[in-house]
């Protein structure tokens, strides 16, 4: 298959549309080909958020590469806003933060989403204002003026994200954005996502973090050994199960008995009682949350 | 849809990075130290001048260092700064906004220049007052040894300066040509080097070939020569005398070989890394 058409079904360009997207890797010298992806196809809506999940290795950052263009695609095609993502014209709207970014070093915060900013065409005064926002935005500002080789994972994926943002895409791919990054520091990515959201945004996600991506993500897809397995609503994939858990404050072993008594003249029965935990995770929050973070240390 | 066309200020933007992240290297810090040094030091070295003048003998350490070291400095400087940008995946980031892949590799080139042409004006400069210094010295001592008029031309060291930078231009070229679509930064280096000995010495094998009367020598010999330039053609300033300052044309006639040696593999290097898997 080719090419998607420039045209989703309503007339209006999908913010990703992926049609029997194949890649091929040729491994070793005698020509032996690994597919990385398989026959993937699916489409983004503008305004979602859109997570990719899948294990290691099942195809997300090598889709994420052929949307970009960085590779070219064995078979199928891919389209951004209806453009071709082989073209440049695809990538003007579209913000991307890599898997564990790297950037150069020897430039400062600020230095880089400027060198970024400049590189999308942006310049005087409608670039200083723009990078002002949008390091603000990720909460970087007292820190913009630091070389990056001195900040710490978190701070990275937060400068990652004010160059992704500088030139305002309507389309943001963010690859595993808070991999390596602490419960507090992930929490506050998850806010700028939603906030991202609310500003208009299509956001393309790939996470380990399969609670984050449950709250974020309007719909997902699964991938797996370079094929998907699942796409859908997040509420229709992860949603009701027929059963029902209650939450009350802890009862005396005789009212739990009562209970069940209860249920059991009605022909139900009470599977599990147990004492609700708090999350770690939560644990950690409440004793790590720091205020502003544009103070933490660097590495 | 507006088409996004190639961009100069792009690749300036590009090539600017690159020299900034150059000038912050120590490798490329210690090259640059390394031939002031030599270029100021062949003072005390003049016993070692087998013979020849010794304002010529400066010049020619001056030339020399900057010929190695400048060399050495463009070939690593080419390959690192390059494969820098795949292997810590800055090239991701920035493939991944609206710049062609041939405004990358030209910004890459081109700083890369930006780095030589600044070794080469300081070597030059430094050679230069090295040689005014030392021959003011001279004619103090020897008033008669220097004759009036036959002095040092600065232009002439100028003007060595400015091949010297064509040369590694051209050498920045072709490794960058072979960094496209090289696997490791390492074949880059030693086929960089390789590079440079068959530039340097094409014109003695086909010498050897003529006198050999080798048909298939000839043969090699013609196809290795136009496909490599001949770094020969760059020893324009091999004398100090303004009597020997060489035509406007023959200068200008080196700097079209450069350049069309230099553009020539930096479209090739452009075609090689429009396919390149990031």
């Amino acid at each position: 298959m080719g090419a998607p058409g420039p045209e989703g079904a309503a007339g209006v360009p999908p913010a990703i549309e992926i049609r029997g997207l194949v890649k091929d890797f040729a491994v070793g010298l005698r020509g032996l080909r690994l597919r990385a992806v398989d026959h993937v196809s699916l489409t983004v809506r503008p305004g979602e958020v859109f997570g990719l999940l899948g294990p290691n290795g099942s195809g997300k950052s090598t889709t994420i590469k052929l949307l970009l263009g960085l590779l070219e695609p064995t078979a199928g095609g891919c389209a951004i806003f209806g453009v071709p993502s082989g073209r440049v014209e695809a990538r003007r709207d579209v913000g991307y933060l890599p898997e564990a970014p790297n950037f150069y070093r020897f430039l400062t915060g600020r230095e880089l989403v400027t060198f970024y900013g400049r590189l999308c065409g942006l310049a005087g005064s409608g670039l200083r204002s723009k990078l002002e926002e949008v390091v603000a935005l990720v909460g970087l500002a007292g820190a913009a003026d630091r070389r990056v080789g001195t900040y710490s994972k978190g701070m990275l994926q937060r400068i990652g994200l004010a160059q992704a943002l500088v030139h305002d895409p309507r389309l943001l791919i963010l690859d595993e954005p808070t991999a390596g990054v602490d419960p507090v520091g992930s929490a506050e990515m998850a806010e700028l996502i939603l906030a991202l959201k609310a500003r208009g945004k299509t956001v393309l996600i790939t996470s380990h973090l399969l609670g984050q991506i449950e709250e974020l993500c309007d719909r997902v897809a699964i991938l797996d050994r370079g094929g998907l397995v699942a796409e859908g609503e997040v509420a229709e994939l992860a949603g009701a199960t027929g059963r029902l858990s209650f939450e009350t404050e802890v009862l005396p072993p005789e009212e739990i008995a009562a209970l069940r008594a209860w249920l059991e003249s009605r022909g139900r029965r009470l599977e599990a009682v147990a004492p609700a935990r708090r999350r770690l995770e939560e644990v950690f929050r409440t004793h790590v949350g720091r205020g502003p973070r544009d103070t933490e240390g660097g590495r | 849809m507006n088409a996004v066309r190639f961009s100069a200020l792009r690749a300036w933007l590009i090539a600017g990075n690159t020299l900034r992240e150059a000038s912050r290297q120590r490798f490329f810090q210690f090259l640059l130290l390394l031939a002031l040094a030599l270029t100021l030091g062949a003072r005390w070295l003049r016993d070692f001048n087998f013979g020849a003048p010794e304002l010529k003998f400066l010049a020619d350490c001056g030339f020399g260092a900057m010929a190695f070291l400048g060399a050495a400095l463009t070939i690593a400087a080419t390959a690192q700064l390059f494969f820098s940008e795949v292997e810590n995946r800055t090239a991701l980031t920035l493939l991944a906004k609206p710049v062609w892949r041939a405004e990358f590799v030209l910004g890459k080139l081109l700083g890369v220049a930006a780095l030589s042409a600044v070794f080469c004006a300081l070597l030059t400069g430094l050679l230069s007052l090295t040689l005014a210094w030392r021959e003011a010295e001279l004619s103090r001592l020897l008033p008669d040894a220097v004759a009036p008029g036959g002095g040092v031309s600065h232009a002439m060291v100028a003007l060595g300066g400015l091949m010297q930078w064509l040369r590694l231009l051209v050498l920045a070229a072709f490794t960058l040509l072979v960094a496209t679509f090289a696997q490791s930064q390492l074949f880059s280096v030693v086929t960089g080097f390789l590079i440079l000995v068959v530039c340097h010495l094409q014109h003695l094998a086909q010498d050897a070939y003529a006198r050999a009367g080798s048909a298939a020598g000839l043969i090699a010999s013609s196809l290795i020569s136009s496909v490599f330039p001949d770094f020969q053609v760059f020893q324009l300033a091999d004398s100090l005398a303004a009597a020997d300052l060489p035509a406007t044309g023959d200068v200008l006639r080196v700097i079209v070989y450069a350049l069309s040696y230099a553009a020539a593999a930096a479209g090739l290097a452009v075609v090689s890394f429009r396919r390149r898997e990031i």
